[in-house]
């Protein structure tokens, strides 16, 4: 801790545990409010301890829903959105900051064009094609059009950027293959990026919810998000309660993904930058 | 330790200047470009495959006057050039939606980036302890249910008994109806919107700082340079490629402004916080899909231009 | 990175246009359809269904008893969720992946039956057993798609206790009635706010048309071919809708969310315009059963309201049309609609149904089966959706800023005049 006294560093501890209570408690409350009655979550003004917890939520929750489908589907569809990506993106992101090649500025122009069309207006026809080539209602349908998002290419660009050219030079002069540079010199070093952009990727899949509905003809192929909004919301009515405790289970597998990338990230600290 | 000079990330420029070739060409394998475009392959077939085709048929609907009903033979529409772009630039709710969206992202923007880089500067270098605790507390709002959010949200905005207006009220100020005012709905939505995606920047400027190397801070300050000379001249510097990478995608985030109007105002009160998003997908819901489309492409444009001028800032300018 | 960008929009831009220059082949304005017959017998081979939410969790055990009835079919039914619901049969109709038959919103008719994806009613099914306003949901250019299958309609809700304080035994009938009685619990009751009424934005016609329609409102007009909202009928309804606001009878400053329920409960607003859905719902907040009852819309003329629900439609592309015809009429039937009642509370659209002392048992449901021979829907225009929206932007302007009800109307009308009926 240099350059820090104590006294600063309690000021810091200090206003960051005012904006950590600030920050988690919708978090907290969505958590407490999946064990009220609808009756107490409609009181105005809202409490924050449940005054007569129940499980009913839950247990509504899991008695209506083929859960085991429904978390299979979302884990498959997840786990290999977020496996192509880290791949993929990683390929495409360290040939745009490392390499030279023709059409290299055109390639990177269409990765940026991509990730800014408002995806609401490519919906329809992406679904037409989709129909048309016969995934709909599969669980490849609602992976491939996903494997390869541009922003992940943009932030392994980025990233590789920000490491030394150097060690590309001495991959060369050491003889070795371009395609083994990138797989044995850069690669393990882009830990942190990768670990963010699997946060990132998991989570976006996980909670993708009109795509998955879209594309399910029946309910074996529905994913959690989609699961949960079937009885949770009614026409003119909502289950607030239901919907909490939705949440909150769809909440946790992000949890724990996060924890376990997290320590990636600090993991890669070591072996990042300069040695 | 010695190459301190040649990390500093090279940015723009550096992509475009041609790599030093290393001796010893023949014994390569695989030529340069040959590499990149293997590297390039999975992303171009699936881009080719599920991007191109649906970008020039929304792109040609934009020029025509395709409702709903025409969807099962789009090419069966009139074609009516550039009238739905001259009809939207015309229309007073797209315009409103504009400026609602400009205001959105002039105010929401700095702040997001401002406290997210803040709290990653403070986990990564100021403190040692509960880092982990802290990371993942200030991750909790991207992953909590939108839902959840907005009825905490609304709460806490509340008039009366508002979390927001009681502290404010603490200091003698008598807070707004944050929702209810069309003056207030706006900032309302603003402190929401930073408040739910400061996290994402966040762990995004983490993962860029964990690249700049703890050496360097150990020299300066050994040179007596204070926190913020430190932070000024070797973080920020280093940092760049984060930097713009966050401050662009954070702008295309936000010039998409949907969700937040979405579950807590839908718009209103008055179309104080209706966004051009959120009146495109309204159009879209209306079945005018040529409208709409034209409007999305609108919206494409002013992020390119914007993304543009980020790229051209944040260049390296060694 | 820009220049290219720009090139490839250029190009591609270009490449679409020379693509086509084919024009829509204009229908014009459509022929009347009328639906084929069904063959007779028993019901065979497997048709799916979809239907949303609470009623696509709880069809698949009544479908059961139409197996049993019919052992050569099979039902399957995919239960979708109400959220997005539109986008995903927006999106099946365009790509041809739409399932036999369907629930669909009462507001939704007009485009996919404009969209041509529907099968016109065959004339077997009698369109007379079906409550009037709900038949009509169903029927697009003077053809009938589909047969209501459950109803809802708009009441006053009122708290019976604080009623009595404010000296009212027995609902008023007539406008001034309401809106005194509105009043008296403010004065007299100790109400913050008389009357909850919604303070314009998303949805607010559907508390403010059921005055219009008290009033005799028509909102078309030269024989169904255009919308008309700038009546003299409509304007008194804005006009009496208003005054409510301007009194201080409801709140202007209506917070996002309503808080309908709990307001109700504590007294605070202990009046409001909504559907049969409200009674469990304020029940569920602890108000009890004999602390509230429901009246008819108060008449200018006679009394009305606005009908709801779900209708039940069949697809074009369906192969197997007679099977999931016969299943719908089959859910049609005024017995199945009663045990449809009692599983799912929804109300039946089968007026005959309404007998059955199920349903005679309730006085409060009784209410809503009055008002539902007098409730009306709105003109089933593919466009209604669009057009409505600019109606509910006017009136938060009426009731939230005092603007003047007769050039909100006019707006509303130019702009409705301007994106025509969609037909």
């Amino acid at each position: 801790m240099t350059g820090m006294n104590a006294r600063g560093r309690w000021l810091l501890y200090g206003v960051l545990t005012v904006l950590l209570v600030a920050v988690i408690s919708p978090f907290v409350w969505m958590i407490l409010g999946s064990f009220k009655t609808q009756g107490e979550l409609l009181q105005s003004p809202p409490t924050w301890w449940p005054h007569t917890a129940t499980l009913d939520n839950y247990t509504q929750l899991f008695s209506r829903l083929n859960f085991k489908q429904y978390f299979f589907n979302s884990t498959v569809v997840a786990v290999a959105v977020t496996a192509g990506n880290l791949l993929f993106c990683s390929m495409l992101g360290y040939a745009l900051a490392m390499l030279d090649f023709k059409g290299k500025k055109a390639l990177f122009g269409v990765v940026m064009g991509t990730l800014m069309i408002p995806g609401v207006v490519t919906f329809v026809p992406l679904f037409v094609l989709v129909a048309n080539i016969g995934l709909i209602d599969s669980l490849p349908g609602l992976i491939l059009p996903f494997l390869a998002a541009p922003f992940g290419v943009f932030l392994m660009r980025q990233f590789f950027l920000g490491l030394p050219r150097d060690l590309l030079d001495a991959g060369r002069v050491d003889g070795a293959g371009e395609l083994r540079i990138f797989r044995q010199i850069f690669l393990p070093l882009a830990g942190p990026a990768l670990s963010t952009l699997g946060i990132l990727t998991f989570l976006g899949s996980w909670n993708n919810f009109l795509w998955p509905l879209v594309v399910a003809q029946q309910e074996k192929t529905y994913t959690l998000p989609v699961a949960l909004a079937l009885y949770s919301t009614g026409q003119n009515s909502t289950q607030y309660g239901l919907l909490l405790a939705g949440a909150t289970v769809v909440v946790l597998p992000v949890l724990l993904v996060f924890l376990i990338f997290q320590r990636r990230v600090i993991e890669g600290i070591a072996t990042t930058g300069i040695k | 330790m010695s190459t301190t000079t040649e990390v500093t990330p090279r940015g723009e420029t550096g992509s475009t200047s041609p790599s030093p070739r290393a001796g010893g060409a023949g014994r390569r394998p695989l030529g340069e470009g040959r590499a990149a475009w293997m590297l390039a392959l999975p992303f171009c077939l699936l881009f080719l495959v599920f991007t191109a085709w649906p970008v020039v048929q929304s792109l040609f609907m934009s020029l025509t006057d395709t409702k709903s009903r025409d969807l099962r033979s789009p090419f069966s529409v009139n074609v009516i050039g550039f009238d739905n772009f001259t009809r939207a630039f015309a229309d007073p709710v797209f315009r409103k939606a504009a400026l609602n969206t400009a205001y959105f992202v002039v105010i929401g923007m700095p702040l997001t980036l401002g406290i997210a880089l803040a709290a990653a500067v403070a986990l990564d270098k100021g403190i040692t302890r509960f880092r982990s605790t802290f990371r993942l507390g200030f991750y909790t709002p991207v992953i909590t249910s939108i839902v959840a959010v907005a009825v905490v949200w609304r709460f806490l905005l509340q008039e009366e008994f508002g979390l927001i207006n009681t502290v404010l009220g603490w200091v003698g100020i008598t807070g707004p109806n944050w929702l209810g005012d069309p003056h207030w709905s706006m900032p309302g939505l603003i402190l929401m919107a930073s408040w739910r995606n400061f996290g994402t920047a966040m762990i995004i400027f983490l993962a860029g700082l964990q690249g700049v190397p703890y050496v360097l801070h150990e020299a300066a300050s050994i040179d007596g340079a204070g926190a913020w000379q430190r932070f000024r001249h070797i973080t920020l510097p280093m940092l760049r490629p984060t930097l713009l990478f966050v401050s662009v995608t954070t702008s295309i985030g936000y010039l998409q402004f949907f969700e937040e109007p979405f579950v807590m105002t839908n718009g209103g009160p008055l179309n104080s916080t209706i966004s051009m998003s959120m009146y495109t997908y309204k159009q879209f819901g209306f079945g005018n899909y040529g409208y709409a489309a034209s409007m999305s492409y609108i919206i494409f444009v002013v992020i390119a231009i914007v993304a543009a001028i980020q790229f051209r800032l944040l260049r390296d300018n060694t | 990175m820009r220049r290219t960008s720009a090139m490839a929009v250029a190009t591609i831009a270009a490449a679409a246009l020379t693509l086509t220059a084919c024009g829509r082949n204009d229908a014009g304005s459509k022929a009347t359809e009328t639906g084929k017959d069904v063959s007779s017998g028993k019901a065979t081979g497997t048709i799916t269904v979809w239907a949303m939410g609470a009623e696509g969790e709880k069809l698949p055990a009544l479908a059961k008893e139409f197996e049993a009835a019919n052992p050569g079919a099979k039902v399957n039914v995919t239960a979708i969720p109400w959220d997005a619901a539109y986008q995903k049969f927006t999106t099946a109709i365009t790509a041809g992946t739409t399932p036999d038959a369907a629930m669909v919103g009462t507001t939704w008719m007009g485009e996919f039956a404009g969209n041509d994806a529907l099968d016109p009613t065959p004339p077997a099914i009698d369109k007379s057993a079906f409550f009037d306003g709900a038949q009509k949901t169903t029927e697009v250019n003077g053809t009938s798609f589909g047969v209501p299958w459950y109803v809802e309609t708009r009441l006053v809700y009122y708290r019976t206790d604080l009623a009595k304080k404010a000296g009212y035994d027995k609902a008023p009938t007539d406008w001034d009635g309401l809106k005194s009685m509105a009043k008296a619990m403010q004065t007299k009751a100790g109400a913050k706010y008389g009357m909850g009424f919604q303070a314009g934005g998303v949805g607010s016609w559907q508390s403010i048309m059921p005055f219009g329609w008290s009033n005799d409102a028509d909102l078309t007009k030269d024989s169904g071919k255009a919308y008309n909202f700038d009546s003299p009928e409509v304007l008194d309804a804005v006009k009496y809708y208003q005054s409510y606001f301007t009194d201080g009878i409801s709140d202007k400053a209506a917070p996002a969310t309503p808080t309908t329920e709990p307001d109700f409960k504590s007294g605070r607003v202990p009046m409001f315009v909504s559907g049969p859905w409200m009674m469990s719902a304020v029940e569920k907040v602890g108000v009890k059963k004999d602390q509230y009852d429901v009246m008819p819309i108060p008449a200018k003329t006679k009394s009305s309201s606005f009908v709801g629900g779900s209708d039940l439609v069949v697809f074009k592309k369906s192969k197997q049309r007679d099977t999931a015809w016969k299943f719908i009429q089959w859910l049609s039937d005024p017995k199945t609609q009663v045990k449809w009642y009692s599983s799912s509370t929804d109300l039946p659209a089968v007026k005959s149904a309404w007998q059955d002392p199920a349903l005679t048992a309730d006085t409060k449901l009784a209410v809503f089966g009055k008002q539902l021979e007098t409730a009306q829907a709105p003109p089933s225009f593919p466009t209604w959706e669009q057009v409505v929206a600019g109606f509910d932007t006017e009136m938060e302007k009426v009731t939230k800023q005092g603007a003047d009800p007769a050039a909100a109307l006019k707006t509303v009308q130019q702009q409705a005049d301007s994106i025509g009926t969609g037909q």
